[in-house]
């Protein structure tokens, strides 16, 4: 008699630990919840903002728009190499000094009355400025903490952040490290807006519930007799950070050309070395950012909040070397387009969630053992906003 | 025959001035705009001449391709495109594409 051996055992004994309980449903729309959340998050967090393949000489610049700050962040390449962030105003009267999105030059010239400052943030002459009753050295654009991680570049609206990035970072830090991100090169993005929360927005790239629903035919080849969801070996958690591990299927339902495709990549990343021991971990960075090891489709995401309602979304699929050969263009163009076609069905069911919510009729939101990076996740940010408020108090008042 | 591609490659010909497009969103935006008809014709005729115009192309480096290569390169990106577009929606392209347009390309590789 022949037994069916499973290939798959889901690991909800890795997640009791974080309860059952439903979670109020305001968190996911209320306006005052969502102002807590950004003084006591966005304002003060490591806040993924791009990649140092963007700044690939001294001088050269990207800007990075956070509606959640009202600000404008420039990141600029020093002649010295250092990576530096500024607001994107003249401490003349305010003006924005660029309006475009990236760029190389050695100075910044505001174009309302020509100051002049250099890569570095000082001020380097201003017309008639002996009219004024200042000294240049008090004039610098106000500085944004920065540092890098895996080529990734971090900033932190906090003047005095609490914590280094590697600090905040944690075990995550050194995974990242040894991903194809810390010597990509180049990359594709795709960005969308949608009328949802950040944390709807997220969440729906924390669970594989979805998957077989949602991506019935984009996922298909994740979905086995054993594992119809499509859910992940493990999670684990560290401190505000989550991981899972991606579940390989050993039999995957693959088109001709899909097949070939998905051959020619795994050929050419090989080529490059450029697997490990992540390859099919899924690292979530609080509060917004989640990273897949995969190296033939390795991209990221990073979510931020325009207001309670509205959220902006950016995919990367990142790349090490420029594209070397005319197979390596291509399927490069296939990996994109795969994995785009796959977020797009997110978009469309994350406004529908949202829409769901607003109504208030739905009091609570419920996450099943196979949703626990959404559980942690809202554990997490309530109590970051906890803590922060607790920090406010005047001393005296606190329990 | 106006020998805009490789020799060897004249099957494709018809395909040249809908599909031999440059720029990934250019490409995305084609296959949006395109009918089952012409994708489904280019997806069957292009499939396989995949392996050996890879090859063909691959024996030059990018830079060096002249313009018939060039040519053939912009048709298989855009059949990259096509290919999600027939193997992996088929009947439910229409309905996908519409929500496609949310997600925007701005920057590729390809395109530099």
């Amino acid at each position: 008699m022949n037994e069916h051996s499973p290939v798959f055992a889901a690991p909800d004994d890795q997640v009791t630990w974080l309860g059952t309980d439903p979670v109020p449903a305001k968190y996911y729309f209320d306006p005052d919840w969502f102002e807590l959340e950004r003084q006591a998050i966005f304002m003060r967090t490591w806040l993924e903002v791009g990649h140092v393949c963007e700044l690939p000489e001294p001088g050269t610049w990207i800007r990075r728009e956070l509606e959640f700050a009202n600000a404008s962040i420039l990141i600029v390449r020093g002649k010295d190499g250092e990576i530096r962030a500024f607001y994107n105003a003249c401490t003349h009267r305010g003006t924005q000094l660029v309006e475009e999105e990236s760029g190389k030059g050695a100075n910044f010239i505001c174009p309302y009355h020509f100051w002049n400052f250099g890569d570095d943030g000082r001020l380097i002459a201003a017309p008639e400025f002996n009219r004024f009753s200042l000294a240049k050295e008090d004039c610098s654009i106000p500085r944004v903490s920065i540092d890098t991680c895996a080529g990734l570049i971090y900033i932190n609206l906090d003047p005095a952040p609490r914590q280094s990035l590697r600090e905040f970072l944690g075990d995550l830090a050194e995974a990242m490290e040894s991903m194809p991100v810390a010597r990509a090169t180049t990359f594709h993005e795709y960005v969308y807006e949608i009328d949802a929360n950040w944390k709807v927005t997220y969440d729906n790239f924390q669970e594989n519930y979805h998957l077989r629903y949602v991506h019935g035919q984009t996922g298909l080849s994740t979905i086995h007799k054993d594992n119809s969801f499509g859910y992940p070996d493990s999670f684990t958690f560290h401190g505000k950070h989550r991981t899972q591990q991606i579940w390989s299927n050993p039999e995957p339902q693959i088109k001709p050309v899909q097949g070939f495709n998905y051959a020619l990549g795994g050929k050419l990343a090989a080529e490059r070395r450029l697997g490990g021991p992540h390859d099919r971990r899924y690292l979530a960075a609080f509060p917004s950012f989640f990273i897949i090891g995969t190296p033939t489709q390795h991209f990221s995401h990073k979510i931020m909040p325009i207001s309670a309602l509205k959220t902006r979304g950016v995919f990367r699929v990142y790349w090490v070397g420029e594209e070397a050969s005319a197979s390596e263009r291509y399927v490069r163009e296939y990996s994109l387009a795969a994995i785009r076609d796959l977020h797009t069905e997110d978009v469309n069911i994350i406004q529908r969630a949202q829409k769901g919510l607003l109504s208030g009729a739905i009091k609570q939101v419920n996450f099943m053992a196979m949703e626990a990076l959404c559980r942690h996740f809202i554990q997490q940010v309530i109590g970051t906003v906890q803590e922060w408020q607790e920090g406010q108090q005047p001393a005296g008042e606190q329990a | 025959m106006s020998n805009r591609l490789p020799a060897g490659y004249d099957v494709l010909e018809p395909f040249v001035d809908q599909w031999a497009v440059a720029g990934t969103a250019n490409r995305a935006r084609c296959r949006d705009e395109s009918t089952p008809t012409q994708r489904e014709a280019f997806f069957e005729t292009a499939k396989a001449l995949l392996p050996q115009a890879l090859a063909l192309l691959d024996a030059k480096p990018l830079a060096d391709h002249d313009a018939q290569e060039r040519c053939l390169m912009d048709l298989l990106m855009s059949f990259a495109h096509v290919t999600m577009a027939i193997e992996i929606f088929g009947d439910g392209e229409a309905r996908h594409a519409q929500f496609r347009q949310v997600m925007r390309i701005t920057r590729s590789p390809a395109d530099a």
